[in-house]
């Protein structure tokens, strides 16, 4: 049988404002992951880096260390190549008052 | 049943036994499918709604859901828990947020209106947010049918949507009983192409209890332990009702349920589509897990 190899779709059609975060995703299946986020409205403001974040039990989160930056234009896709991650994984961004994404965030994932 | 009949019936049921992965299940003749999750998701995915031009039309209950996840059930406190006999369960998680709910879903047709049965082992849990037990958080874990009728079928024909779930709690009070429905919300129509509709069939309103369905789980005494407990429903796609309910040890009368009947709709002819679903009752994520699922039927 092939490797699994999985799209999640992890958020949609979501509005980022804030600290802002994809919900907890198990993923310890997964050797490697590719995370693409595209924005489906023309965004507001200067955008932050988004970042990979991982965890333990789904509670409590690291910074794992990649930073991409968030799609600057209407249907702009940005993405972020990762690998040895354990289990627990998400994309956060901290997003300055005025600015303003709305995700379509997918995970990509390979055994 | 003939002696030839009885002959293959006893042969099935000799090598099904002697086959550790279906030995748990009690499948009728023809295994549509057979999905443990150890092998991966088994062609289970999210539950999309109905949308046209923009995501925006995409009603909030359906907007809501995520992708179900291969887990090994990971716990803070000890570890991952594995499934019934493998390492990976298929994990339903909602947000977390009172009445949030999220579904897996598998979509089929049928070959030949008869009947089917689902078997399945599952489990749930909250989130592990606080050192309590926590057995009043999850609102409910549930299981339903969108089925549609044959196009030979003529006038008349329905979309038949069967739902139970098991309501574990409710604003707090831990009610513990199997509940059914038999209507959805209001259709509504998404865009302007006439081409689509939308509906939430999976709204707290209409549930009834299904006569009999007070039933007590095994929950274990914190809030990371699971046990896994046996589902089995049975429906006759000719007769589009209900012909049997099993959880655990316990057999229930389907004579009192019902499902959602609605018409027939131009696309969705033979449909059998199958979904699990979670519900939370706090501000925490509702986990239900399927360690394994079998579809069968009669033809």
């Amino acid at each position: 049988m092939l490797p699994e190899n999985l799209t999640a779709v992890v958020a949609r059609n979501e509005i980022w404002t804030g600290e802002s975060a994809t919900e907890p995703y198990e993923a310890g299946w997964a050797r490697e992951a590719v995370i693409f986020v595209r924005a489906l409205k023309e965004p507001k403001g200067a955008l932050p880096m988004a970042r990979i974040e991982i965890s333990a039990d789904g509670m409590h989160w690291c910074r794992e260390g990649s930073e991409f930056a968030l799609p600057a234009q209407k249907d702009g896709v940005t993405f972020q190549r990762l690998g040895h991650f354990g289990n627990f994984v998400r994309v956060a961004a901290s997003l300055p008052s005025g600015t303003e994404i709305v995700v379509l965030v997918t995970l990509h994932l390979k055994a | 049943m003939n002696a030839a009949d009885f002959r293959l019936d006893d042969m099935r049921r000799a090598i099904r036994e002697a086959d550790p992965q279906l030995s748990r299940f009690d499948p009728l003749p023809r295994i549509i499918c057979l999905d443990d999750f150890d092998r991966g998701m088994c062609g289970w995915t999210q539950l999309v709604g109905n949308y046209e031009d923009t995501l925006d039309a995409m009603l909030p209950g359906y907007a809501q859901h995520s992708h179900a996840m291969l887990s090994t059930l990971p716990n803070w406190d000890f570890g991952s828990h594995g499934g019934v006999d493998g390492s990976y369960a298929l994990k339903i998680a909602t947000r977390p947020k009172k009445g949030a709910q999220n579904v897996a879903i598998k979509r089929l047709t049928f070959r030949k209106p008869g009947p089917i049965r689902i078997e399945a082992y599952f489990t749930f849990k909250p989130e592990a947010t606080e050192l309590a037990l926590s057995e009043t958080d999850i609102r409910s874990f549930g299981f339903l049918y969108d089925l549609q009728v044959t196009d030979q079928h003529g006038a008349g024909g329905n979309r038949v949507m069967p739902h139970l779930r098991f309501l574990n709690a409710l604003d707090g009070q831990h009610v513990q009983k199997w509940q059914f429905k038999r209507k959805t919300t209001p259709i509504k129509p998404i865009g302007t192409s006439g081409k689509t509709i939308t509906h939430y069939h999976l709204a707290e309103s209409d549930w009834e209890d299904l006569p009999g369905g007070e039933q007590r789980l095994c929950y274990n005494e914190i809030p990371t332990k699971v046990n896994w407990h046996y589902f089995r429903f049975d429906f006759d796609l000719a007769t589009m009702q209900a012909t049997g309910f099993q959880v655990n040890d316990r057999v229930f009368d389907m004579g009192g349920f019902e499902p959602i009947r609605i018409p027939a709709m131009k696309n969705l002819w033979c449909m059998l589509n199958l979904a699990f679903f979670a519900e939370t009752d706090t501000d925490k994520r509702a986990f239900a897990y399927l360690d394994s699922v079998c579809l069968s039927g009669d033809f």
